[in-house]
């Protein structure tokens, strides 16, 4: 098992590596160029062409990269070309807040999936499963941002602002500036709207997968023993099958993780957030290369090591389950 | 009067008093609060003297000082000049300072500031946008502690314009944290590094998050500002705005996108919405030249395929797009349709819409003139940024316009930095829709549309068009230089080397208890004389 682990911690680093040299290819083949948002009004041939060689712009891709990968290595994430700042320090800062928009997300996700996955397949082909089924289609279909604005309507703007629009309240102890507004009712009012707005569509999606996994582990032999053993219903549904439809379960969830982000960028731009997901769009935006790699390398650590963490869990899941 | 009467009319004399009494305690600001502020677009960075951007412009006016200030009405307000006077040759101008301005780091505001900050200005190492308004000046001169003297090389008649409003206006920095702090803790506003002699002093700004300003006590106007604090936050989504605006979250809204306004007002009747003179042009620029050696920015260059021909230019800018359906469609009515350069609310601007009536049968003559025609279609492409959502309805109307000439327009969509690359590099377009900055006077504009600027986006090379700016800006007469103004937008309507469809609508939206805010459009966005009534 340890084993199995560090070699997963091994295979993390060409992961990453490959997924920043990609994203760092993309955002040189698109149009644009940093140097034209840094100069604005001040822009002339002259200069901006100073500033590329200033910066290391005029080098060939590879070479750019091979030097941020240099600086990496000794722990320096680069600065941002636009303002200066150190990028790690920008992460780190929004970091906190995009991991608990996609936790409660999850949650969110989960509170919804399991019992109407559940109740789907032990209730199939009746209203409940229907209605779950139905739901669930709907869910999948609708993008985040158009909930988003729904709940916006409904809870901002038509219960007397029941809900905060936007904005962010931090938890006690987390504030990471020197003006920050802390309370926990006021983080959750805050996250509420933007994590059910991000949750609903992967509730739908593993709702789905859940009733499916259900109606398969339901009709294995060992649950029909299990019910010939005389064990009760709850029992044998929480215990034995439940469980075991969660493997896949399990599997799809880690992948969601990566929509999850994606989905991250639109909530917190619609809900103005200061998360990473602003940060993502704001650095793409301006051709801030630097911003872009800090982003796209803390999104592939984090997909790298919420699927390892879940490839760990289907040990506790199916004792069956051994990594060598 | 009789008996009975007398102490009736003591009664209502006494109430009347009272009423007004009360009335004028109702308009009497009330110190304190906190005033928050939504802006649509993030903050690029602090240093003021470089960064591009209104919500920057709108920070470093509250948190800087300059010499003067610009009412709505025209008037130019001593800022930290007490008092200034111009020279009969208009050669020198010489401000006198008041005695009690502070920087925020308690460091004096005076000549020797004044001089610092225009050189820093005015030195290509900074590469401050504002460096090209500062040509005409040939020198700044310090005559004692609290007196300085701004030598130029020619009459400039908007000068005080340039200090006041061309972009940011003049803002002093604090030489002693100028020179403490790098550059880069600047952008970054880091605490300290940002130093003015404003009403507000910068506490923190938090990129993607918040920026807080906070009253400067000793600020020079005795008794101001009135707020404690002012938090601006990035509030991108329209629909988010209103929805934050309607539950009290926020105060006032410093620029509001036009199509949502009808939306909010229904939403929140109380909302006061504050619009006024159009003075952003909104246009279709067409390329007139393109480099002949195919180096982007050359100095050799060759007529444009397209519209490098008058007759195109005119057929399709001039006679090809009705204005009025653009306006229509595009702003539910709420602009100026303007064929001229400027937009009604600039100074000097002209009404020269009757020289480009919408006249199909005209533009699809002069375009067979040209060449074009059902064996020899035209086609072009419009490029329109994702900034706003009206440059691309006005693209699809203008498609839809061309179409009606047997024109195709096809449409590009780009984000703001691809436009911007291919406009200031000199890159490939034919024709774009954009709204560009805000005009204070005519001749603000010659940064964008002279033959030399970066800026100046269609590269057209008449010469013509840098001497009619440079006599306008040299004639001190004033009925002249309305002459001179009308001479120039008229050539340059004759020659569609700027082709306008309309002013752009500009909207500011504040809650009923936000007092005291004088709007002046993009130009003067100050919060020093505000208070909540609340």
């Amino acid at each position: 098992m340890r084993l199995y682990v560090l070699r997963r911690l091994i295979q993390i680093v060409p992961t990453v590596l490959m997924v920043t040299f990609v994203v760092f290819l993309m955002m040189q083949s698109i149009p644009g160029d940093p140097v034209v948002a840094l100069l604005g009004d001040a822009y002339t041939e002259e200069d901006a062409e100073r500033m590329r060689e200033a910066y290391g712009l005029d080098r060939p891709a590879v070479v750019q990269y091979l030097i941020w990968l240099g600086k990496l290595v000794r722990g320096d994430w680069g600065a941002s070309i636009l303002t200066g700042r150190p990028v790690l320090q920008d992460v780190l800062v929004r970091l906190p807040v995009t991991l608990e928009l996609i936790v409660l997300s999850m949650a969110v996700a989960l509170l919804i999936a399991v019992p109407a996955g559940i109740i789907g397949a032990l209730r199939r082909n009746t209203w409940a499963d229907y209605a779950a089924t139905s739901a669930a289609m709907v869910g999948v279909s609708i993008p985040e941002f158009f909930v988003g604005v729904l709940l916006l309507l409904a809870f901002s703007i038509g219960l007397q602002g029941l809900l905060p629009s936007s904005g962010w309240i931090y938890l006690p102890g987390t504030c990471p500036n020197m003006v920050c507004g802390v309370s926990f009712w006021g983080n959750l009012q805050h996250v509420l709207m933007p994590a059910i707005a991000l949750g609903i569509g992967r509730a739908a999606i593993l709702t789905r997968l859940l009733r499916a996994s259900m109606l398969e582990v339901i009709r294995t032999e060992y649950v029909t023993t299990a019910r010939a053993k005389g064990l009760g219903e709850r029992s044998i549904v929480l215990k034995h099958a439940f469980k075991n439809a969660l493997i896949p379960t399990v599997t799809v969830m880690g992948l969601q993780v990566g929509f999850l982000i994606g989905g991250a960028i639109v909530v917190e731009t619609l809900f103005a957030m200061p998360g990473l997901g602003t940060f993502g769009i704001d650095a793409i935006i301006a051709r801030d290369y630097q911003q872009v790699q800090g982003f796209a390398l803390v999104t592939a650590l984090a997909f790298v090591v919420i699927n390892l963490l879940v490839d760990l869990t289907y040990t506790l899941l199916d004792p069956r389950i051994r990594y060598a | 009067m009789t008996r009975r009467s007398f102490p009736t009319a003591l009664i209502a004399l006494t109430a009347s008093l009272l009423l007004v009494s009360s009335a004028a305690l109702a308009q009497t600001p009330k110190r304190g609060g906190t005033l928050r502020v939504s802006y649509g677009n993030e903050i690029a960075h602090l240093d003021f003297h470089t960064a591009p951007g209104y919500e920057m412009m709108w920070v470093a006016m509250n948190v800087g000082c300059g010499l003067v200030n610009i009412t709505p009405d025209g008037k130019f307000v001593g800022d930290v000049a007490e008092s200034w006077q111009a020279s009969p040759d208009h050669l020198t101008y010489t401000f006198k300072l008041r005695p009690n301005a502070l920087f925020h780091d308690g460091t004096r505001v005076d000549a020797a500031a004044v001089k610092f900050s225009i050189d820093r200005l005015m030195d290509p190492a900074t590469k401050s946008g504002m460096r090209s308004f500062y040509e005409p000046v040939h020198s700044v001169e310090v005559l004692g502690p609290l007196t300085v003297q701004v030598r130029l090389k020619q009459p400039y008649a908007f000068f005080l314009h340039m200090l006041a409003a061309y972009r940011t206006g003049l803002v002093l920095y604090s030489p002693t944290a100028t020179q403490k702090f790098s550059l880069e803790e600047r952008k970054q506003g880091k605490p300290g590094a940002v130093v003015g002699c404003g009403p507000f002093r910068l506490v923190e700004w938090v990129k993607g998050g918040h920026l807080v300003m906070e009253r400067f006590d000793k600020y020079f106007v005795p008794g101001l500002p009135y707020l404690d604090r002012v938090v601006i936050r990035t509030i991108k989504d329209p629909v988010t705005e209103m929805a934050a605006f309607k539950a009290g979250e926020i105060d006032f809204i410093a620029s509001f996108s036009p199509e949502h306004v009808d939306t909010l007002t229904a939403q929140s009747p109380a909302a006061v919405v504050m619009t006024g003179k159009e003075t952003t042009p909104m246009l279709a620029a067409m390329k007139v030249t393109v480099p002949k050696d195919g180096k982007p920015m050359s100095k050799e260059r060759a007529p444009h395929p397209i519209f490098g021909d008058l007759r195109v230019r005119k057929a399709v800018g001039c006679y090809g797009i009705d204005r009025a359906e653009i306006v229509k469609i595009a702003f539910k009515g709420k602009a100026t349709p303007w064929v001229g350069m400027n937009p009604p609310g600039t100074l000097d601007t002209v009404d020269v819409n009757a020289m480009c009536p919408y006249d199909p049968a005209r533009a699809k003559a002069m375009l067979a003139e040209a060449g074009y025609g059902p064996a020899r279609p035209l086609t072009f492409e419009v490029m329109a940024d994702t900034e706003k959502s009206v440059f691309n309805v006005i693209a699809t109307v203008i498609k839809e316009q061309m179409a009606r000439l047997g024109v195709t327009a096809n449409i590009r969509l780009v984000d703001k930095v691809s436009w911007m690359n291919s406009t200031l590099q000199d890159g490939p377009w034919d024709m774009y829709v954009e709204d560009l900055l805000s005009l204070i006077t005519l001749d603000s504009n010659a940064y964008l549309s002279n033959s030399t600027s970066t800026w100046s986006h269609p590269r057209h090379n008449d010469k013509r068009v840098d001497e009619l700016y440079a006599r306008y800006a040299r004639e001190m007469d004033p009925e002249k230089r309305k002459a001179i103004a009308r001479e120039l937008q008229e050539f340059m309507v004759e020659n569609m080397y700027w082709n306008n469809i309309s002013g752009s609508p500009f909207y500011m939206v504040a809650q009923p208890w936000m007092k005291g805010y004088t709007y002046n459009a993009e130009f003067e966005v100050h919060y020093d004389r505000v208070w909540l009534d609340r």
